[in-house]
């Protein structure tokens, strides 16, 4: 992607947020905050070849890691600042046994590590238990306390710095390494490349990125609990990844937002007099299901690497 | 830089059947060593044992009189030409060499990520590096090109580039001329001779045994994981032990030799 076109979308979405009604900010701010995680989820997914169906508990984590030592009185900019260092940590803690499987067995226990927090969060009275944490203060940066714009602004520079980190980590010594594992871990490893240690290390970068972003959650919302974080969300991150374009930067940005976008209409859709109750959550199901269908059939590189060969086939555009 | 490799009874099996079993040979710094025998004689398991991709049973395999059999295969400091193309997919060909300075530099995930002085250094020499080994593989007009749309003999020349990128001390190929047409296997041929002449101490697994026979400079026989023969190309053409095992012919019925062994 050329410089033009990244300029022009960081003016627009720097312009949108004084612009939109309430209801839209709040769509903007989670669309930039999953955006973030799926930075990572493709990061693992489209450079390391790693799976993780429990991208989720890393933004809860994150979350969980901001929010509660804010609800004791500590200042919420240290809170926003572990946020990211806690899901990292854990993201070791549970990368060194989990990353010694590949594939469909990676990606089942991610997804049994996230039942297990979801289940742990709900019997922790210390964090809100089921109930969940109530009345998180709202994000204070150097004495000034943030309004819904303001999160707005703050979800749009972590995102900024997850796709530069991304970008960075890519086209790096560290990032060849792992793209070379992706293919053959055996060529790879004898080409002098600790290939676990660098696959912990993207695992504990993708859960820093989603664990920050978790962060900026808990302070926009003021109240979590562990229904915030359902396996359908980590579901959610791997459909954006894939559907935006794995092993691409734009990847994420693209498929958060046509993800985003389709779910509140369908929503809208679903609302609407005459629609019976289940018909929202069939409709949002749904769109995760045939998009992935329609994704891997019709464009298995996914929706970003389309539009740049759309571009580049035809010279008039 | 180059090395003495001593490996010392080295043994593994696969399901109580020895692939190789007490096998010996040292190869002195910047010599040229063949290893050949017929197929399922564990050419391709010794190499591993050695390479790291497999650990062993028992024995010993040491670089300059340290061990490294224990070693991971990422800290041996061996370079690798595996006889299946493994080239990375979804990057180009100076990508995949600069895979191969990785040994040699040091910047991690934090450089990277903010870009600090040390990425720029490393990232500064790797690609120095990578181009000289594009250059003496010829494979420089290649460079920006996808790995995995070279041709076959390319893909070997572009294993053998990222394995030299990494300054090895020791370099293993595993049967490089297979599948290689008549002028992709002279390229390779010279390119071997080259390196020899450096000083570079390799270890070359083979089944065509006319291209070992001009290359090497002693040749070690394996059958049935167990060394029969070491010696001179000369030598090991004329032990009747080689010609029984590899040629499965008696040296009573010398006309079959004409085949390989004799040229």
């Amino acid at each position: 992607m050329n410089r033009w076109t990244i300029g022009a979308v960081a003016a627009v979405t720097l312009a949108l947020p004084p612009l939109l009604p309430e209801r839209h900010l709040a769509t903007f701010v989670l669309l930039l905050l999953a955006a973030t995680v799926t930075v990572g989820v493709s990061l693992l997914m489209g450079y390391a070849g790693q799976v993780s169906l429990g991208q989720a508990s890393f933004y809860a984590i994150g979350a969980y890691a901001a929010a509660l030592p804010a609800v004791h009185g500590v200042p919420t900019l240290l809170g926003l600042a572990l946020a990211p260092v806690a899901a990292a940590v854990a993201a070791v803690l549970l990368g060194a046994p989990l990353l010694r499987l590949r594939g469909h067995h990676l990606a089942f226990a991610t997804l049994a590590v996230q039942l297990i927090l979801l289940s742990l969060l709900a019997q922790a009275d210390w964090a809100g238990g089921a109930i969940g944490l109530q009345g998180v203060p709202r994000l204070t940066i150097v004495g000034v306390e943030l309004r819904d714009v303001g999160y707005a602004y703050t979800a749009w520079l972590v995102l900024a710095a997850a796709l530069l980190i991304a970008r960075n980590v890519v086209d790096s010594r560290p990032g060849r390494a792992l793209r070379a594992a992706a293919t053959s871990e055996t060529a790879a490893a004898a080409s002098g490349v600790a290939v676990g240690r660098h696959r912990l290390a993207v695992f504990t970068l993708s859960a820093a990125m989603a664990g920050l972003a978790g962060g900026v959650y808990a302070f926009y919302l003021g109240y979590l609990s562990p229904g915030s974080f359902p396996v359908l969300l980590s579901i959610e991150f791997v459909v954006m990844a894939v559907v935006g374009g794995l092993g691409t930067i734009a990847g994420p940005v693209v498929g958060a937002t046509v993800i985003v976008l389709l779910v509140q209409l369908l929503n809208t859709l679903g609302t609407l007099p005459g629609m019976p109750d289940y018909a929202p959550s069939v409709l949002s199901y749904a769109v995760y299901a045939v998009l992935l269908i329609v994704c891997v059939l019709y464009l298995p590189r996914g929706l970003a690497p389309a539009l740049r060969l759309r571009r580049t086939a035809d010279p008039n555009a | 830089m180059t090395v003495e490799l001593a490996v010392g009874n080295v043994s593994r099996a696969f399901g109580g059947v020895y692939a190789v079993r007490d096998v010996s040979l040292t190869v002195p710094a910047g010599e040229l060593r063949a290893v050949i025998g017929p197929n399922g004689a564990g050419k391709s398991t010794l190499f591993a044992l050695i390479g790291g991709q497999l650990a062993v049973d028992a024995g010993t395999v040491a670089l300059d009189g340290v061990r490294v059999e224990r070693r991971p295969a990422h800290r041996r400091g061996i370079g690798v030409v595996f006889q299946a193309a493994r080239v990375f997919h979804g990057m180009t060909v100076r990508e995949n060499v600069m895979v191969g300075a990785h040994a040699i530099t040091r910047a991690g995930f934090l450089a990277a990520a903010l870009r600090l002085p040390r990425h720029h250094r490393d990232e500064r020499r790797i690609r120095e590096q990578a181009m000289v080994c594009l250059d003496r593989t010829g494979l420089a007009d290649w460079a920006d090109r996808p790995a995995e749309e070279l041709p076959l003999g390319r893909q070997r020349s572009l294993q053998l580039a990222r394995a030299l990128c990494g300054e090895p001390r020791l370099l293993l190929l595993d049967e490089p001329a297979s599948g290689l047409r008549a002028g992709e296997r002279e390229l390779l041929s010279d390119l071997i001779t080259r390196l020899r002449a450096e000083g570079l101490t390799m270890l070359l697994v083979e089944h065509d045994v006319a291209f070992v026979m001009r290359l090497a400079d002693r040749i070690t026989v394996l059958d049935l994981g167990r060394v029969i023969a070491d010696g001179t190309p000369a030598e090991v053409r004329a032990n009747p032990k080689v010609q029984t095992a590899y040629l499965g012919v008696r040296p009573d019925e010398p006309h079959l030799h004409a085949r390989g062994v004799a040229e």
